[in-house]
């Protein structure tokens, strides 16, 4: 861990810490409201402390900004295949492996909805499909082609030759009527004040 | 450092970060299969309102007066990504020679979506 992460989080944790304790103090009545009121009123009481005060709360705003934007930051760098090219490097974030495997569904029209998840990890990639399949699917014949395409695609654009590890699963299948039925709901327009017949 | 001077006879010539990512720009949506530049939300909108053009292309100079570029992109659909990033960093580092004439160390890919 980097200097500046292990000052974060220790700086983090001291706060939480210290929050804790003011809380179990107060809850044990080691200090009473007034002390509360009187610090406050301390704090306000001239405009040395005044100022103080404030530039603490923007540097603590400022510090939480900066953390949170490393910490963020190095989850996005992380969420990326990488490899090495003899002019730079080249990274390939999931979510554009998602978009790729997302295209597929249209290759396919038993599919209704496709979602997926993808982690890159040190033995190869893992696919997570979520699909939403037609009635007149046949799931086995179905899932298997899937794998097969999405395997294919991934080494096919993406030029990867690590394992790649396709888990499917179905969430539901919408039955022809379901289908029908929506349809007719978008086909039937609403008539404005339709409701107000004559008696 | 903003840009890289070189020195002539009759005086210096600077080149600003802003240049070569726009060659960089160019260069990188001219190899097919690259469908847009991509980049960050913000970024997309200060260029929007013209504040900034290519903020999303990440220049750097270093103290030897090398280039480090990082560029990201959405790639079309049904082309090979890797191919697409060679042909990319090949382009981009013929156009910035080719203008330049600046020493590049690294141009750096960043593939950040697939679209149709």
């Amino acid at each position: 861990m980097r200097f500046f992460s292990v000052i974060g989080v220790l700086f983090y944790a001291v706060i939480i810490i210290l929050v804790g304790v003011t809380l179990i103090a107060f809850s044990f009545g080691l200090f009473q409201p007034q002390h509360i009121s009187d610090t406050l009123a301390y704090l306000q009481s001239n405009n040395n402390s005044k100022m103080i005060t404030g530039m603490t709360g923007f540097l603590l705003i400022l510090i939480s900004f900066s953390f949170a934007q490393l910490i963020l930051g190095k989850f996005q760098r992380e969420k990326t295949i990488c490899f090495n090219t003899s002019s730079g490097e080249v990274t390939i974030a999931l979510s554009a492996v998602e978009d790729l495997i997302r295209r597929i569904a249209g290759i396919m029209p038993e599919i209704k909805e496709l979602r997926p998840d993808v982690i890159a990890t040190k033995k190869g990639i893992v696919v997570d499909l979520r699909v939403v399949l037609k009635s007149e699917a046949n799931i086995p014949e179905l899932t298997a082609r899937l794998q097969e395409i999405t395997k294919s695609k991934i080494q096919e654009v993406l030029g990867i030759e690590e394992q790649i590890m396709i888990r499917i699963h179905v969430t539901k299948i919408i039955t022809g009527e379901d289908k029908r039925k929506k349809e007719t709901e978008k086909e039937q327009p609403s008539i404005p004040f339709g409701g107000y017949g004559r008696v | 450092m903003q840009s890289e001077e070189s020195r002539t006879d009759l005086g210096s010539v600077r080149i600003h970060k802003n240049v070569v990512a726009s060659i960089a720009s160019i260069a990188a949506l001219d190899v097919e299969g690259v469908k847009k530049i991509g980049g960050k939300f913000s970024c997309r909108i200060l260029e929007r309102l013209g504040i900034k053009q290519n903020c999303a292309i990440l220049v750097e100079f270093n103290k030897q007066g090398e280039v480090k570029i990082e560029i990201p992109l959405v790639i079309k659909y049904d082309f090979n990504v890797p191919e697409v990033a060679d042909k990319v960093q090949e382009n981009v580092r013929a156009g910035l020679e080719r203008m330049t004439s600046l020493s590049l160390k690294d141009i750096n890919i960043n593939v950040q979506g697939i679209e149709r």
